[in-house]
């Protein structure tokens, strides 16, 4: 039984490119404990999760909308596991797979094959795994005899077969995906798509961001609104978009718009 | 006591396939393509020892029989003790991809800097190899115990490199702050010189951690028994330095993601 229960979660990513970071600046501002000191040393820290609970079960295709930086990516890492809560706690049950990056992990110098296993490696499967399914990534990859040359020689194309036929071979109980992964020409196009619904079909839940509704109509069952940082609205998919694409389209332009949707910036000590 | 920290040490454990893949591709891109590979590092490493060797020692007048074994012997392991903490400083900065797109051990990238320098290392021990046939041992006695050294020696680098590697995550001047201070160390440290030529200034050596820990293999390949105090300095260095780098890996494993 998968499943995922985030209560109260924040999380503050710290900007040290604006200002801070260097030990000189911390070892200096150590003798001045004044206000100013403490407002020089001050991280920018950019508030990108708020409070946020949400409770997730076996079933659940949960499609993410949201302005750009409401903080989709960001939760997507938090259920990832790869950044930890600054407050509240995370329960997570299952194997959670993450495609967010698709070119994550891939050696110029090593040949396809041996992508192949240093990908799967670092999605967490075991060398057994991985030998029982090489066959088959190959196969799927159509790269035939290209797949014992170095990476190096191979076209942008031909490195997204690679990469997607290793990600998308895992066995997730939950798999999280940004966006959606545009692969090499139409034909393998398809033949992506029938391997996206498969893997779909396997994992028991699916969290999955993107700005397509399209895409969220044909493969989720819930929807999540982020909207800085926070759930504007969580529910069934229909219900939640027409709200969504209700609120976009009424009232103030864009531009205007754009500005509230930005995360909260404070400068806070880390 | 350090329940995150030691979940993740035995998980980074675990995944030495992963690491020691890592560890190879590293050596593997920077030596792409060259005949030689790492044996470069050998190479120069043996031009060093011979010139050093040859103007030092006779600036010192050593006889070059008890001479060079010493100063070979001494570099090869320095420069293991240090491009082990010199690159654990970047284990978790240059790691950035990997750490933020997949939630793996932490750990395992700083057993990887430590696998990919044991590497490099077995291939300079080609040198340690040629001198001791050359020169022999005053005792091959002890060389037995050169294996508990050398794995002590190792524990001692790799928290070195797990401490300066998580603060160096938050603080970007670290790296180059340990770079000069480990060459300052290098030459305060007896590599160059004998230790018995510092009779007059002995605590230069008494209070030099760094001085033991190079007796720990030093000594046995050369034929002398490490004193008792070597051992339990070198053996309370590892304990405490890992209590050190664990207790602040507990504090700061959560925030890495977010620093690099």
């Amino acid at each position: 039984m998968s499943s995922i229960l985030l209560e109260n979660v924040s999380v503050d990513l710290p900007v040290f490119e604006v200002g801070g970071r260097s030990l000189k600046k911390r070892l200096a501002s150590l003798g001045r404990r004044n206000r100013i000191a403490e407002g020089d040393d001050g991280v920018v820290v950019v508030h990108a999760l708020d409070n946020l609970s949400l409770s997730l079960v076996e079933g659940d295709r949960v499609g993410l909308v949201g302005h750009n930086g409401a903080g989709k990516s960001t939760l997507l890492r938090v259920l990832a596991g790869i950044y930890p809560p600054t407050s509240g706690v995370i329960h997570t049950n299952g194997r959670v797979v993450p495609l967010l990056d698709i070119s994550l992990g891939m050696d110029e110098l090593s040949t396809g094959r041996q992508n192949i296993r240093l990908r799967g490696l670092l999605l967490g499967m075991k060398d057994a795994e991985i030998r029982r399914k090489t066959e088959e990534i190959a196969v799927f990859t159509e790269l035939g005899d290209h797949l014992d040359l170095p990476l190096r020689t191979y076209s942008s194309g031909m490195r997204l077969r690679l990469a997607f036929a290793v990600s998308t071979a895992v066995d997730p109980d939950i798999l999280l995906l940004d966006e959606v992964i545009g692969v090499g020409d139409a034909s393998f196009m398809e033949k992506a798509e029938a391997r996206m619904r498969a893997l779909h079909s396997r994992a028991q839940i699916v969290v999955l961001a993107s700005h397509s509704h399209e895409v969220i109509q044909k493969m989720c069952n819930k929807v999540l609104w982020m909207e800085r940082g926070r759930i504007r609205a969580f529910g069934e998919a229909d219900a939640i978009t027409a709200q969504y694409v209700a609120g976009n389209t009424s009232g103030a332009t864009p531009q205007v718009q754009a500005q509230p949707q930005s995360p909260a910036v404070h400068p806070v000590r880390t | 006591m350090f329940p995150t920290a030691l979940r993740d040490l035995s998980a980074s454990l675990a995944a030495w396939r992963l690491w020691s893949l890592l560890g190879w591709l590293e050596i593997r891109q920077r030596y792409a393509r060259s005949q030689l590979g790492p044996f470069w590092l050998t190479i120069s490493m043996g031009v060093i020892v011979g010139t050093i060797g040859l103007v030092y020692g006779t600036l010192f007048g050593q006889d070059m029989e008890n001479y060079l074994p010493m100063l070979g012997i001494g570099l090869v392991f320095w420069s293991l003790l240090v491009s082990i903490i010199n690159e654990g400083c970047t284990a978790y900065i240059s790691s950035s991809g990997y750490i933020r797109q997949t939630s793996t051990p932490k750990l395992l990238f700083m057993l990887q800097v430590g696998w990919r320098n044991i590497l490099i290392f077995m291939h300079n021990f080609l040198i340690v190899i040629v001198l001791l046939t050359v020169f022999g041992s005053k005792d091959w006695a002890t060389f037995p115990l050169f294996i508990p050294g050398l794995m002590l020696f190792i524990l001692n680098a790799l928290w070195m490199g797990q401490v300066v590697g998580i603060i160096s995550a938050r603080f970007r001047d670290l790296p180059q702050i340990v770079a000069s201070l480990l060459q300052v160390a290098f030459y305060v440290t007896p590599i160059l010189f004998p230790p018995g030529m510092l009779d007059r200034h002995r605590w230069v050596l008494d209070y030099n951690p760094f001085a033991y820990l190079l007796d720990l293999v030093r000594e046995p390949l050369i034929g002398h028994a490490p004193s008792l105090a070597t051992w339990m300095i070198g053996g309370t260095m590892a304990a405490t330095g890992w209590l050190l780098a664990l207790a602040l890996t507990e504090r700061c494993l959560k925030r890495i993601p977010y620093w690099i």
